[in-house]
């Protein structure tokens, strides 16, 4: 239930932040233009409602938002819910995929990194998870993009599907599939190295447990101990930390966005900030938070049947 | 702020790139079929450029919408939906015989009511240059629907030369006739005469236009499909462009250094020519109302000191030629240029800019240095910022500290277009089809229009200049009107408000089996309907 109030103060917080920034729409427009007329800008004004007190605009903005009206964006001549729903399914199946290559991964890694204490197998997984923590996401991705996009030539270089490739049916999610490799492997890298680290440390912990100890004593095999017993236990940081990765993930996209060219709510962010069109910005932001919300509430959910001391109140 | 970033690290990612291994060829076009895949940027917000006209608005709209006239690479109108046209005796009325058997792309036929319904009730009213472009029309008579003439208060040569689908695209009537012009759907979902229709938008990734198959010019176009993609990473363009998934990257999108780099690619070389009809000039604008701007010798003395040749051939990488004045020598055909001015690239630039400076009474202080200046950056990319540290350098040299000031397009337009905060700033101006169309808003008094971007922000006046300017504008005999231009040339060079650096070459860069990409002087912003594919 604080959810609720928690998205009244991000949309507050968020509209004063925005609206500290200097310049405003028309001007961005006229700039654009490349010419302006007076007749031009205050038409812009006007339309764009920057004739009016702050307050009132503000005011106006609470009660939209509190209706799902998200406003019109002159700009993009379109409704703002329908250029974000446009967007959101790219961003989320970005984000998704790039979580759930990071859990994966960095489950998979993590436990293989403690299982094999002092092996070369370790050193080596340690030693990529530092590099992966430690790189620009951007640098990472134009690197891919040379190494496999233009050298290997396995994988496009950016877009979401082929310009003028098959729009439909399989072999459209086909070529999604193939354009969404660099970006989803690019975005998930930094959680896997953190999941990765975090495994590995959670995992040697739970093995010092008297549990385990239990357990051998009763003559479990190390290979079902590990995976029935140890795994489960390791595993509920890592869950904590996916609640915490969605924030993340939709705050990382609009690099990951703008270096591959997917069109996801990043790039809309992105452009919709240098051009001052707060209106669509706030849009964003707002349902940005309600997936975050979710997401977290998800992530509580899945901790309740993981772990059974957890209860739903 | 990471976009800068982002920019910043091109270079060295480019020369990674060329250093690992020969660039893999041709996989990417595979499959295409006769579709040709251009890069843009930024991506239009709204794609009817009778109502918009920013650059890549006018990109797209050109393949969508046709003008009434087109002009060959020395700016000489060529028919388009107009296949014939004279001007009246006292210049003051213009017949355009059109086209018969045009239809729009929803299959309406295109008639005169269309021409006089577009240029007064559309592009005069809502399109940013429509008032300078149209200037005194004052009504269009439709004697049958397929003759329009056009009224003028008084006589204006400059119109002429600017009718073309990317400054007065025709509409459809049909379409906007009583509604809200500005909102109307059709500004998303554009009805033209083109060679290419509308056919889908992914937000965020393309724009697919196909083949018009009634256009009016038989067996054009070549292409079936022209996609326009966008990608807001520079670095990421120009891996498109090398790897052959983009035919074409229009001019801004890969920054000047890895145009030099790419064009040495086995697949890749240069589009030049087609921005005649924008006449592009890059320069320093001074705020002549301030101290010690306000002084003649000193807007000489800092027009002196700089290398134009230096900064052409190094931060921008050969993509220009120096400026000697206000108007470039893309209107030399029409005989309206001269070198003949004060010339600011002489062997002792240098000496004369201190001389100049020591005359002004601006003796050098402690460390040599006569006073500090601020230089605001266009925010257009990253070379701007280079060529900010040249200058800064350059007027070390003289005895003046430069310092530099980088903000985004929204803050940069408040401050100095809004509020005149700044004693210099670059960026690059549009002299369009006619020096009267695109550069006498930067010199006449009525165009000090504070709050209105791209106006005369120097604040220049001066009551001869304005005259000029007047003249110019009205006058109908060609030589006389060179000559005018000859004066306003000399005029304004003697008094320096804005420095003039390079006259801009907006090569794009294309895919070798892209054939016929620049045939008018609109180039990548005409129809592109004589443009094919090869092999």
């Amino acid at each position: 239930m604080q959810g609720l109030p928690t998205i009244f103060l991000i949309v507050t917080f968020n509209f004063f932040l925005l609206h500290l920034a200097p310049g405003d729409p028309a001007s961005v427009m006229a700039g654009e233009a490349g010419a302006a007329t007076p007749e031009y800008m205050a038409q812009l004004r006007a339309q764009f409602g920057l004739d009016q007190p702050l307050l009132v605009q503000y005011l106006r903005y609470v009660w939209n938002v509190a209706t799902l009206d998200f406003g019109y964006s002159f700009r993009y001549q379109e409704s703002n819910l329908s250029l974000i729903m446009g967007r959101m399914a790219a961003t989320l199946l970005l984000a998704g995929s790039s979580i759930l290559i990071s859990v994966g991964l960095g489950t998979l890694l993590g436990l293989i990194a403690a299982m094999r204490r002092n092996r070369i197998e370790a050193a080596l997984i340690l030693l990529v998870t530092v590099l992966a923590y430690a790189s620009p996401i951007f640098w990472l991705g134009l690197m891919f993009i040379v190494v496999f996009a233009i050298q290997l030539g396995w994988v496009p270089t950016s877009g979401m599907v082929t310009a003028g490739g098959p729009g439909a049916g399989l072999g459209h999610w086909l070529d999604v599939a193939h354009h969404l490799v660099l970006p989803a492997v690019t975005l998930s890298l930094f959680y896997m190295a953190l999941y990765t680290r975090l495994m590995r440390a959670s995992v040697l912990e739970n093995l010092r447990m008297n549990y385990v100890t239990t357990a051998r004593a009763k003559g479990v095999a190390p290979r079902r101990l590990v995976l029935r017993h140890v795994l489960r236990n390791a595993v509920l940081p890592i869950v904590t930390m996916a609640g915490v990765q969605v924030g993340g993930a939709l705050g990382g996209s609009v690099v990951v966005e703008a270096v591959f060219g997917w069109p996801g709510l990043g790039q809309l962010a992105f452009e919709a900030l240098f051009a001052r069109d707060l209106n669509l910005l706030l849009g964003i932001l707002t349902l940005s938070s309600v997936v975050v919300v979710l997401a977290n509430l998800l992530v509580d959910l899945v901790h309740s049947i993981i772990d059974p001391r957890v209860a739903l109140s | 702020m990471f976009r800068r970033q982002l920019m910043g690290s091109v270079p060295a990612i480019g020369g990674l790139a060329s250093g690992l291994v020969a660039p893999a060829a041709v996989r990417a076009q595979q499959g295409r079929g006769n579709t040709l895949v251009v890069v843009t940027t930024p991506e239009p917000t709204v794609l009817t450029n009778a109502i918009n006209s920013a650059p890549s608005v006018a990109e797209l709209g050109t393949k969508i919408y046709d003008g009434l006239l087109e002009y060959d690479m020395g700016m000489q109108p060529i028919p388009s939906l107009a296949e014939s046209w004279e001007v009246s005796a006292d210049g003051k009325s213009v017949t355009f015989k059109l086209r018969q058997g045009v239809t729009w792309h929803d299959g309406q036929p295109f008639t005169s009511a269309d021409v006089a319904f577009s240029l007064l009730e559309v592009i005069k009213k809502f399109h940013p240059r429509g008032p300078g472009n149209l200037g005194p029309l004052e009504a269009v008579d439709t004697p049958d629907a397929h003759t329009a003439i056009l009224r003028l208060a008084h006589p204006y040569p400059p119109m002429m030369k600017g009718l073309s689908s990317m400054e007065c695209p025709i509409v459809a009537k049909h379409l906007y006739e009583g509604t809200d012009i500005r909102n109307n759907p059709a500004n998303n979902r554009p009805v033209g005469t083109g060679p290419f229709r509308f056919a889908e938008w992914n937000r965020g990734s393309s724009i697919v236009l196909e083949k018009n198959p009634n256009y009016w010019r038989p067996g054009r176009p070549h292409l079936d499909r022209l996609i326009f993609r966008f990608i807001n990473d520079p670095a990421t363009r120009a891996a498109a462009l090398e790897s052959g998934e983009v035919d074409v990257a229009f001019f801004g999108t890969i920054n000047p250094a890895e145009m030099r780099r790419l064009a040495g690619l086995p697949s890749i070389e240069i589009a030049r020519g087609g921005y005649e009809a924008l006449a592009p000039v890059m320069l320093l604008e001074l705020n002549t109302r301030k101290a010690p701007l306000d002084d003649k010798r000193v807007r000489q003395a800092l027009a002196y000191a700089i290398d134009r040749k230096f900064i052409v051939d190094n931060i921008w990488y050969g993509f220009g030629k120096p400026a000697v004045g206000p108007i470039s020598s893309v209107y030399a055909p029409s005989g309206l240029y001269t070198d003949d001015v004060l010339r600011y690239d002489v062997p002792d630039r240098v000496a004369r800019a201190n001389a100049l400076l020591d005359q002004a009474g601006l003796r050098r202080g402690a460390g040599g240095i006569r006073f500090e200046i601020t230089q605001d950056v266009g925010p257009y990319g990253d070379d701007y910022r280079r060529m900010g540290e040249y200058m800064r350098q350059a007027y070390n040299r003289i005895g003046v500290r430069l310092n530099l000031r980088t903000v985004d397009q929204a803050t940069y337009v408040r401050r100095v277009y809004g509020e005149y905060d700044f004693d210099m700033t670059s960026g690059w101006y549009v002299g369009m089809g006619d020096p009267t169309l695109g550069v006498q808003r930067q010199y006449v008094t009525s165009n000090i229009r504070q709050g209105i971007p791209f106006n005369n922000v120097a604040r220049y006046s001066d009551p001869e200049n304005d005259r000029l300017w007047a003249e110019a504008a009205t006058e109908t005999d060609p030589a006389k009107r060179g000559q005018i231009f000859q004066a306003i040339q000399r005029k304004l060079v003697e008094d320096s408000p804005i420095i003039w650096i390079m006259e801009m070459e907006l090569v794009a860069l294309q895919n070798k089996r892209v054939k016929n990409l620049i045939t008018t002087a609109l180039g990548v912003r005409g129809g592109l309907y004589e443009t094919k594919l090869e092999g």
